[in-house]
């Protein structure tokens, strides 16, 4: 596709988006080739000034990487990621989406269904750290601390309230005229809701799906305080692997590419969904 | 399904539901908003009754009351004898065309063909050939695995027919299903519904506010306005006897000419200078019986004649203003006195002239007379 606006533009405003774009790029990519460069390197060349080009400075080695995933510690944390990121994505959609969806379309006599998504939406501005303590008082009576049981509900009362206000923009796009033609075609509340709605807005819950579990997968403040041993997350265990020595930064680089991982590699499958889903329907055709 | 009172077979499959719908008083209230009050209709069995008229005039939310897409304030709305009132749409029996065809997207030809019967849980087989009938009577069966977006408006619009008449439902409601397409599909599709429902005899309901759809399509014409129906009647009546001024204007292409005249002595109207009519006996003692002093005349622009010089009494002498050629015929505006203005169309292509003098004629026939006051029709 041939973009006008871009052919049309001068030689100098040409130059000056593409320096800019050029020094996004660095700054994004900067961090990961940081980690990628140290993961390579022995413990004592990441101390080593002037060991910065492999081969030619330092010689590469692949001990941190073997030494991580060969690490039942964080390979667990690995699990510990991947289930509660996969109980929380499921467990927010199954509750989220069907409340998305009343929000939608029906109009409730004592509040205003706009009020109760602006209610569920005030759960975002509150900064999580402030929860931190009577959650964790919670969790403990409960007792799910260092559970997955306790993350996923934990993160689930994060995430619903993203997932209701999402998902509730993505359902108004569905046509009602669609939604009405299933109705008089016979079409139960419920079998319009997952014979037409969902289907109709496939692209936006994937999308909502993965931003949901991207949250889970990177959250480290509420893990690393709730969970020790058994429960731990990726993040709580990045963060709790400096050990009495100070910081492995050959293992720490390995232990967050490992990390990053899944998310980016998601990422490319949901990429066809994610531009249009992150317009929030603004410019579905 | 819902017990028909009457049933006939047509093919194979298609069973003919007649229903008879009756609605009494029904009335929809948006808070203080009155959208339609008193509806009062009774159609006969297999009618096609066209409700028509201008926006916001009620046609559709009366149309959504029958389906069940709307609660009803007041009022009763019966199909085959039986209260539907506070039923689901489900229960209704009804099959509805939307405007912008509401087809699901995220299923091909068959399955929204089939969606209705799928819900009813029908044997598979029975399904099957039951969509492929309705596809090969609309000429889609070709179509049965493309999904919408690969159709034309055309194709798509009989996928939402097709969608209707598969369920074989007593009643057919259409909500502009052809305002969305191009003029010279329009008037294709409008004959093919007309064939389509003929040939299924179900009786249908069928929205537009486009007046010419409704004349060429409509066994009955409810004209609608503010909400209220202002006349039920044939296409044939509606043009010849509109019960009011709203009805005489909006029937009819171009509209009706309306001047305001005085009632002189004797049954004669005056308007203007030179503006004179002598009213036939029945008409000038119907407004003498009702002691008019003013009147609106009413005349159709097709039905004033222009006539040669010393012909016709009833002659009023006028010039030619605009000259609008429609190609068949021609469109004349044409001053009679200082702001007076009539329209008149003459079967004529070409060669009239602005500028022109001429002298029009009003055959005592086509004459219509409203109460000022009431605006309803005065002339009997």
């Amino acid at each position: 596709m041939e973009n006008l606006l871009w052919r049309n533009s001068k030689w100098g405003s040409k130059l000056v988006a593409m320096a800019i774009a050029c020094v996004a790029l660095v700054w994004v990519a900067i961090p990961f080739l940081w980690a990628f460069n140290n993961s390579i390197k022995t413990e004592a060349d990441t101390f080593r000034q002037g060991a910065v080009i492999p081969f030619l400075q330092f010689t590469p080695s692949l001990d941190a990487w073997k030494f991580v995933l060969s690490d039942p510690q964080a390979l667990n944390c690995l699990f510990s990621s991947a289930l509660v990121g996969v109980g929380t994505t499921l467990f927010v959609l199954i509750l989220g989406t069907p409340a998305a969806y009343s929000l939608a379309r029906f109009e409730f006599k004592r509040m205003k269904s706009r009020d109760i998504t602006l209610w569920f939406l005030s759960q975002r501005v509150l900064p999580p750290v402030v929860v931190l303590t009577p959650f964790y008082i919670l969790l403990a009576e409960l007792g799910l601390i260092d559970t997955w049981l306790g993350l996923i509900l934990l993160y689930s009362t994060f995430n619903l309230a993203f997932c209701v206000v999402i998902m509730r923009d993505i359902f108004r796009d569905v046509s009602k005229e669609v939604e009405e033609a299933a109705r008089i075609e016979g079409a139960s509340l419920w079998q319009i809701f997952w014979m037409i709605a969902v289907p109709l807005s496939l692209d936006g819950l994937i999308v909502t799906a993965f931003i949901v579990f991207a949250f889970c997968w990177n959250e480290a403040l509420f893990a690393s305080a709730v969970t020790s041993q058994h429960a731990a997350t990726m993040p709580a265990f990045i963060l709790a692997s400096r050990s009495t020595r100070g910081v492995d930064f050959n293992q720490a680089a390995v232990n967050t590419l490992v990390a990053i991982a899944p998310p980016v590699i998601m990422s490319f499958f949901v990429q066809r969904y994610l531009a249009r889903g992150l317009s929030f329907g603004a410019v579905k055709g | 399904m819902a017990t028909a009172p009457k049933r006939q077979t047509i093919t194979n499959h298609f069973l003919l539901n007649v229903a008879i719908v009756e609605l009494t008083k029904v009335t929809k209230r948006y808070g203080n908003v009155l959208a339609v009050e008193n509806f009062d209709l009774t159609t006969k069995n297999g009618e096609f009754v066209v409700l028509v008229g201008p926006s916001g005039c009620g046609k559709t939310t009366t149309m959504r009351m029958i389906a069940g897409l709307e609660t009803v304030s007041e009022g009763e709305i019966k199909i085959g004898g039986k209260n539907v009132v506070g039923m689901i749409p489900r229960e209704r029996d009804v099959a509805m065309v939307f405007q912008n065809y509401a087809l699901f997207p995220h299923m091909n030809v068959f399955g929204n063909m089939s969606f209705g019967l799928r819900l009813r849980k029908l044997p598979k087989e029975k399904v099957e050939s039951r969509v492929k009938e309705a596809a090969t009577i609309l000429g889609i069966a070709h179509l049965l695995d493309r999904r919408p977006k690969e159709l034309s408006g055309g194709e798509r619009q009989r996928v939402a027919l097709g969608r209707a008449i598969v369920r074989e439902p007593q009643v057919f409601l259409m909500d502009e299903p052809l305002s969305n397409i191009d003029a010279k599909l329009r008037v294709e599709m409008r004959a093919e519904i007309i064939k389509l429902q003929r040939r299924l005899g179900v009786t249908t309901f069928y929205v537009t506010h486009d007046q010419v759809e409704a004349l060429s399509m409509g066994d009955r014409i409810v004209v609608m306005s503010k909400g209220h129906v202002q006349q039920i009647g044939t296409p044939k009546e509606l043009y010849n006897t509109p019960a009011n001024r709203f009805v005489a204007g909006f029937i009819g292409s171009p509209s009706m000419n309306f001047i305001l005249t005085k009632v002189v002595e004797g049954g004669t109207l005056t308007a203007g200078d030179n503006f004179k009519i002598v009213l036939p006996p029945p008409m000038a003692t119907a407004l003498e019986t009702r002691g008019l002093r003013e009147v609106w005349l009413g005349v159709r622009p097709e039905h004033i004649r222009t006539a040669r010089n010393g012909e016709a009494e009833n002659a009023i002498p006028g010039v030619v203003d605009v000259v609008e050629p429609q190609g068949a015929s021609t469109i004349l505006q044409v001053n009679v006195g200082s702001d007076l203005k009539v329209i008149v169309q003459v079967n004529e292509q070409w060669g009239r002239e602005a500028g022109e003098r001429l002298r029009l004629s009003i055959p005592a026939e086509s004459i219509h007379l409203f109460d000022p006051a009431t605006e309803q029709q005065v002339s009997n």
